[in-house]
């Protein structure tokens, strides 16, 4: 049995993190207290969260902190973060193109700059930088244009030349004989990096200490609807009633809306990426080119992450591809061509739900007390904490908050989709 | 450079006495033999420590002696993390310790040690939460702390290379099972390649004794004399995919850095053996604490004494062999603890090196600790093909469930069970014969021997060498609730290093599963996922493939100063120095520019004109033999696709013309409809962009140049605008000219076929030279067409624009049975608030707002300049621009922000043309 030493002294659970508590902690080995705690599937709650990733989570977190409301259970089908919260490359960046994609993303940054504080929890936020690459004239043009948008909205984003670059970014080969030359970059300076587990797990914290039922393990395998009103889920572990049911999935977040009887036009494809080995700091800015098709930043750990953009073609598998990686290093190389020897070590794949506007889906559905927040394709990371703030005012007071108005089921029905779809071949 | 752990000649042993090579370790000389690796030449000199570790900079030293030792890694010259204890030694190597400053002796982050019981698991997200402020100052500091080797910016790409294999049977692994199953697979008739990861076949064989190396010599003869089979070493199997097809890693190829061979594979027989697994225990990680594998290796393959005095804490016969080995080098044996009596080893100690080791029932002095307490089986391949491995608790170690596996794939060896040389031998004989029929007849199982489940003692090691993660960080990762495999192994870090989890994956979840009072078979399994070994980014990527296409007229461009423009797949001219220069000479008299890039689709069949009415918005039933028309496509949602020009040369014949950028993409889309959609439509698609050279030759003297090198009759009654015609051009047979009008000026469209593209270019330029004909390239053409107000799709149009936001209007032929995109149109065309394509006039004429200038009122963005230029024609600004439907009446003024901050007022014009808006003189 594996036996951590122990100490005569205080053995009360340490709540707080914080300098003081590790090293009383590390002084006295008394416990930490439990992050996840088991409990058993209770048979009503007054909201059901489908759904243990970020925004499953955050809504959870702001239900209790800002709304007081804690009769809730998240659940999951497999571990906490095991979706889209664990599988994508952690990039954060409010650049975007439609003003209310700017609004709404801006938000989430702002929220993700204080989340440690508010979580007590590290997340490891890095701002670093974010390098969008224009490699023709046509790109340079829409680098101009989410620049010129970004300013109107106070974002701070600027076109920088090949020069700027090769100062941000050393290892860049800037050069005009490059098979696909830099022309200039969309730079945005408060862009930058996340620990994405530990967003999950900070949340999870709190959600576990308010009281919320956090239940892994626990497949939704239908949803009940009476009279036009959810009333409840059937999970592999009992059923449970509930007048609240949100879908805060991703993947099958069609599938699950489907057992409600809502269907909603998301089509879901697999999105590759991939880490080397840590190497010493070389790499401060996040740097992503879409006619590249590839997204690269260097982890606090010293891997290099790399992502690429969705699969060509719709799928539920989460295997991974040769021609993949095999695309994705060359790209990479083409990019930084010094890096020949750096060695990829583990790839892996996500799935995306992509939506005809590449704009989520959040709000009311026909079905009363059904209400989802999904379709979030390449980009829901970084909207996590945003959209768990928005859901949780929506269940509380029942009414829509304003900054997620735009993005509701109905657009797709009145003629008013959003305008994201206009630069975003590769969305982070 | 002394070497005073070389042992004498041994039997087994790789290295050439004959051939000693120097190279550089930490800036000093040091020595060693061909044949032996970086690590077995710094261990036989006596050098024990090789890295410091990740979080505690704790001196590491031998473990494994093979690829995946945690503490072996290295940087040699400019390449980093490179495995010392398999790479070999060449000549004038600069070998480099990593992880350690000012050396590996004296590393002042070795001061981490001293605050270990404070960075146990989570220890990050635990604090640095507050003042916020400070957290960057604390990222930059962590970052510094980060693992591994160095970049270096000037680094050479050096040359990859890919090669394609076809086989029948694909053997993972060189050991006496892989190198069996391969002779049987090729006594059976099979193309069989032998893919092995040492240098040389023989696996475990080559670090034995007399009856092994005896076995190992006549397989390997054997093998050597069989022509089926192909041996592939220090190569690895790094992935499998669906269909058998498997990627292997070449780290050591002929004439090239590195090769990956892409394989496609009847059946694979995986038969990779086994890794020794560590054991976990206070002070596991000393330089001295050895596998028995690793010792075995060091002795019989490099002649290099692991240590002066061992201790051995042994659970099976790996074990009594390197004790013998021990022996026979030459080492006192201190003790020798038998774990399959009960024996329990507590922890180790020493600075710097192993001194001391604790058993259960002593302690003994000991530079040297050899362990052997089981195996982690790499089911890898089997993995990846589908198999959830599992765990067999009385022989201690997972196992693939053979009989899921796909039809194709096969295990033997080690991987499949236990048993004899000969029996294990016989096994892959049997799969081997199985595999070259892809059968499974004839294959016995194999019995999987009692071993006893050793994970770890009773004080706190090392888990994860590569990552510092300890037994308490596992139990600290638990009792905090993160209980399951994969968020105790997210939280730890632990197995997600360079080893990939070969070494702790087993330990780990056997671990989790005594902290959470589950067995470890539901605790989780092994999963491994591609690659299996680390490749590098150079031998994915292989040589750079990216070719770039040219017209047929690029040498006279080249010569005549072209500035040239990246555009996809194509470089084509952007200007020839002077654009405005080249506008002028259109508008006055006659230009010619190379539109080669222009995608060009030959339709034939009789129902092309039901396809071009499905997919452009416009009709097409009536269009003559002998005309032309301006079509644009949207996608099903209405967005405009794509534009152009087709023509009707024939009854059933006609030429389509699509963007540059859209070549490929129309290409797509139009074979996507008739093949799923309407397979039985008779038409036949060519693409033949690249079999013509294209050139539009414009402006008012146009007709006149042409006529000097066609005997097509260019009279505007018998050849007006918006025609097509087929005739000789400079001499060229076959050869299409259309009258179009994209720069707004009379033009004829040549098609002319590729070869003759440069004959005809200088003709026309040396047949109008008295006409002061001018090449123009892509930015004039921009400028003409911006003056004509003629939209390009993509530029004048983004991803959500939908036909009547283009100014399409006037096209879109709503009362269509069907085409693509018609329900949103109809649905568009009913509104009236969507955005417009307008022309803009700047208040101030000599004010060109830069493209993608924002168009504001009242705090709101209500619209965007897509396309601006100053006129050479009218020498004021031109604007195309987006705008909401409520501002976009002719004659209103709004408000541009221009980027700089400054805001400018612009007037929305009558129409989208500022030049000729009656299309006069593209008709005469």
């Amino acid at each position: 049995m594996v036996r951590p030493l122990t100490s005569k002294l205080s053995r009360r659970p340490v709540k707080k993190y914080s300098a003081v508590n590790i090293l009383r902690q590390g002084i006295t080995r008394a416990p930490w207290a439990p992050v996840l705690v088991p409990h058993e599937l209770r048979g009503r709650y007054d909201v059901v969260i489908i759904g243990g990733g970020v925004h499953g989570l955050a809504t959870a977190h702001y239900l209790a902190s800002n709304h007081g409301i804690t009769d809730v259970a998240v659940l999951d089908k497999s571990y906490i973060g095991s979706g889209g919260s664990g599988r994508n490359t952690a990039i954060l960046r409010s650049n975007y193109l439609t003003p209310e994609g700017v609004r709404f993303y801006d938000r989430s940054m702002e929220l993700y700059r204080n989340l440690a504080a508010d979580l007590n929890f590290n997340v490891m936020f890095a701002k670093r930088g974010h390098l969008t690459l224009a490699h023709n004239d046509g790109s340079l043009r829409t680098m101009r244009w989410r620049a010129e948008v970004n300013k109107l909205q106070g974002v701070d984003s600027e076109v920088v030349g090949p020069a700027e670059i090769k100062k941000l970014v050393p290892y860049m080969d800037t050069s005009e004989h490059a098979r696909y030359p830099i022309l200039g970059a969309l730079y945005h300076p408060p862009g930058g990096i996340i620990r994405h587990d530990a967003v999950v797990w900070g949340y999870a914290r709190q959600v576990s200490a308010r009281g919320v039922h956090i239940h892994q393990d626990t497949e939704v395998r239908g949803i009940d609807v009476a009279g036009g009103k959810v009333t409840g889920v059937r999970t592999n572990r009992g059923d449970v009633a509930a007048g609240t049911v949100l879908n805060c999935t991703a993947g099958w977040s069609s599938l699950i809306s489907e057992m409600a009887g809502v269907s909603m036009p998301v089509e879901t494809f697999p999105l590759q990426a991939a880490v080397t080995e840590p190497v010493r700091p070389f790499l401060d800015a996040v740097v992503v080119s879409a006619s590249l098709h590839v997204y690269v930043s260097q982890t606090d750990r010293g891997e290099l992450v790399f992502g690429a953009s969705v699969d060509p073609f719709g799928s539920y598998s989460m295997r991974g591809s040769l021609e993949f990686i095999e695309g994705l290093a060359g790209h990479v190389l083409e990019l930084m061509p010094s890096l020949a020897k750096l060695r990829l070590l583990r790839s892996w794949a996500g799935l995306c739900d992509m939506t005809p506007d590449f704009s989520p889906i959040m709000g009311e559905t026909p079905v009363q007390g059904f209400l989802i927040d999904v379709g979030w394709g390449t980009y829901g990371f970084k909207a996590g904490p945003v959209s768990g703030e928005a859901m949780a005012e929506l269940v509380a007071t029942g009414k829509t908050p304003e900054i997620i108005a735009p993005f509701d089921l109905a657009r797709f029905t009145d003629d008013r989709l959003m305008g994201e779809k206009g630069a975003a071949s590769v969305g982070h | 450079m002394t070497a005073p752990m070389r042992l004498p000649s041994q039997p087994g042993e790789v290295i050439d006495r004959t051939v000693p090579l120097m190279f550089g370790w930490n800036g000093r000389a040091a020595s060693g033999y061909a044949g032996d690796t970086i690590t077995s030449a710094l261990a036989a000199s006596g050098e024990r420590v090789f890295s410091r570790s990740f979080k505690y900079h704790r001196p590491r030293g031998i473990l494994t002696a093979a690829f995946d030792d945690p503490g072996c890694t290295v940087q040699v010259g400019d390449e980093p993390n490179v495995r010392a204890a398999h790479r070999r030694l060449a000549a004038g190597m600069d070998v480099r310790a990593e992880n350690a400053w000012p050396s590996l002796k004296y590393d002042v982050k070795a001061a981490n040690q001293l605050v270990g019981r404070f960075l146990g698991a989570g220890f990050y997200y635990k604090t640095f939460i507050s003042p916020q402020r400070l957290w960057p100052a604390y990222e930059s500091v962590l970052r510094r702390f980060s693992a591994g080797g160095s970049m270096s910016v000037d680094a050479r790409r050096g040359d990859y290379d890919k090669r394609y294999v076809h086989v029948d049977v694909l053997v993972a692994g060189g050991g006496p099972a892989g190198m069996a199953a391969a002779l049987a697979a090729a006594d059976a008739g099979a193309s069989v390649l032998l893919v092995e990861q040492e240098y040389d076949l023989g696996g475990h064989l080559r670090y034995g004794g007399a009856a092994e190396l005896a076995t190992l010599r006549e397989l390997r003869d054997r093998v050597a004399a069989a022509d089926a089979i192909e041996v592939l070493t220090d190569s690895v199997a790094i992935g499998r995919y669906e269909d058998n097809w498997i990627a292997v890693m070449q780290r050591t190829a002929a004439g090239v850095a590195e090769r990956l061979v892409k394989a496609r594979a009847r059946s694979l027989v995986v038969a990779p053996g086994l890794i020794e697994r560590p054991y976990v225990f206070a002070g596991n990680d000393l330089p001295g604490v050895m596998l028995s594998t690793g010792v075995r290796r060091l002795i019989n393959l490099y002649a290099v004494k692991p240590g002066l005095r061992a201790a051995a804490f042994i659970a099976n016969e790996a074990g009594d062999a390197a004790v013998e080995d021990l022996r026979r080098a030459g080492v006192q044996i201190a003790h020798v603890a038998d774990a399959r009596r009960g024996t329990g080893l507590v922890h180790a100690t020493g600075r710097g090196g192993l001194r001391s080791v604790r058993f259960s029932d002593r302690t003994v002095e000991a530079d040297l600790l050899v362990t052997a307490v089981g195996w982690t089986a790499p089911t890898a391949l089997a993995s990846m093909a589908g198999d959830r491995p599992e765990f067999d608790p009385g022989a201690a170690r997972f196992f693939p469930t053979v009989a899921e596996l796909p039809g194709g794939i096969y295990c033997t060896g080690g991987l499949a069970g236990d048993g004899s040389l000969d029996e294990l031998v016989g096994h892959a004989t049997a799969v081997g014969r199985a595999a070259a029929t892809r059968s499974r007849v004839g294959v016995a199982p194999l019995p999987h021997d009692p071993h006893p489940a050793l994970f770890h003692g009773p004080t706190d090691g090392f888990v994860d060498l590569c990552e510092d993660v300890t037994s308490k960080d596992l139990a600290t990762a638990v009792a905090e609730g993160y209980d399951g495999a994969e968020l105790a192994k997210r939280y730890t870090t632990s197995t997600m290093g360079p080893t990939q989890g070969k070494l702790e994956v087993v330990n780990t979840i056997a671990m989790i599963a005594e902290l959470t009072g589950r067995g470890i078979a539901e605790t989780g399994t092994t999963t491994w996922r591609p690659p299996y070994a680390p490749v590098t980014l150079g031998a994915l990527a292989g040589r750079t493939f990216e070719p770039v296409r040219y017209s047929p007229m690029q040498p006279w461009h080249s010569a005549h100063g072209a500035k040239p423009l990246v555009a996809g797949a194509w470089i084509r001219p952007d200007h020839y120095g002077d654009p405005a220069a080249e506008v002028r000479a259109v508008r006055s008299g006659v230009g010619i520019i190379d539109v080669t890039p222009i995608g060009k689709l030959d339709l034939q069949g009789p129902d092309v004109a039901k396809l071009l009415n499905l997919l452009y918005v416009n009709k097409w039933s009536k269009l003559g033999i002998g005309r032309v028309r301006y079509g644009a496509m949207c996608a099903d949602d209405g967005v405009v696709f794509d534009d152009g020009v087709t023509g009707r040369l024939a009854e059933d014949h006609y030429l389509m013309s699509t963007t540059s950028s859209g070549a490929a993409a129309v290409w797509e889309w139009v074979e996507n409809w008739l093949q799923t959609e309407h397979p039985e439509w008779a038409v036949h698609v060519t693409p033949v962009t690249t079999s013509y050279a294209s050139i539009n030759v414009a402006g008012p003297k146009s007709r006149e140049l042409i006529a000097r090198v066609t005997d097509v009759d260019l009279s505007p009654d018998d050849f007006g605008y918006m025609h097509v015609r087929t005739g000789r051009v400079a001499g060229v047979e076959d050869s299409v000219l259309w009258r179009i009008g994209f720069t707004g000026e009379l033009s004829y469209e040549l098609h002319v076929p590729g070869a003759f593209g440069l004959h005809v270019w200088e003709t026309l330029l040396r047949e109008g030279a008295d006409l002061g004909v001018r090449a123009f390239g892509v930015e004039a053409q921009r400028i003409l067409r911006l003056e004509k107000g003629h939209l390009i799709v993509g530029q004048d149009t983004d991803g959500l624009t939908r036909g009547f936001s283009a100014g399409l209007d006037w096209a879109i032929k709503l009362d269509k049975d069907d085409f693509v995109g018609k329900p949103e149109l109809v649905w568009q065309g009913e509104r009236s608030d969507h955005p417009r394509l307008v022309g803009l006039a700047t208040v101030d004429p000599q004010l060109v707002p830069p493209e993608a200038s924002q168009i504001v009122a009242g705090g709101e963005i209500v619209g965007r300049v897509t396309s601006s230029r100053m006129s050479p024609t009218l020498r004021r600004s031109v604007c195309l621009a987006q705008l909401a439907d409520r501002l976009a009446r002719p004659g209103t003024t709004v408000n541009v922000r221009l980027p700089d901050g400054r805001t400018i007022q612009a007037r929305v014009t009558d129409g989208l043309a500022a030049v000729d808006p009656d299309g006069k003189r593209m008709r005469v």
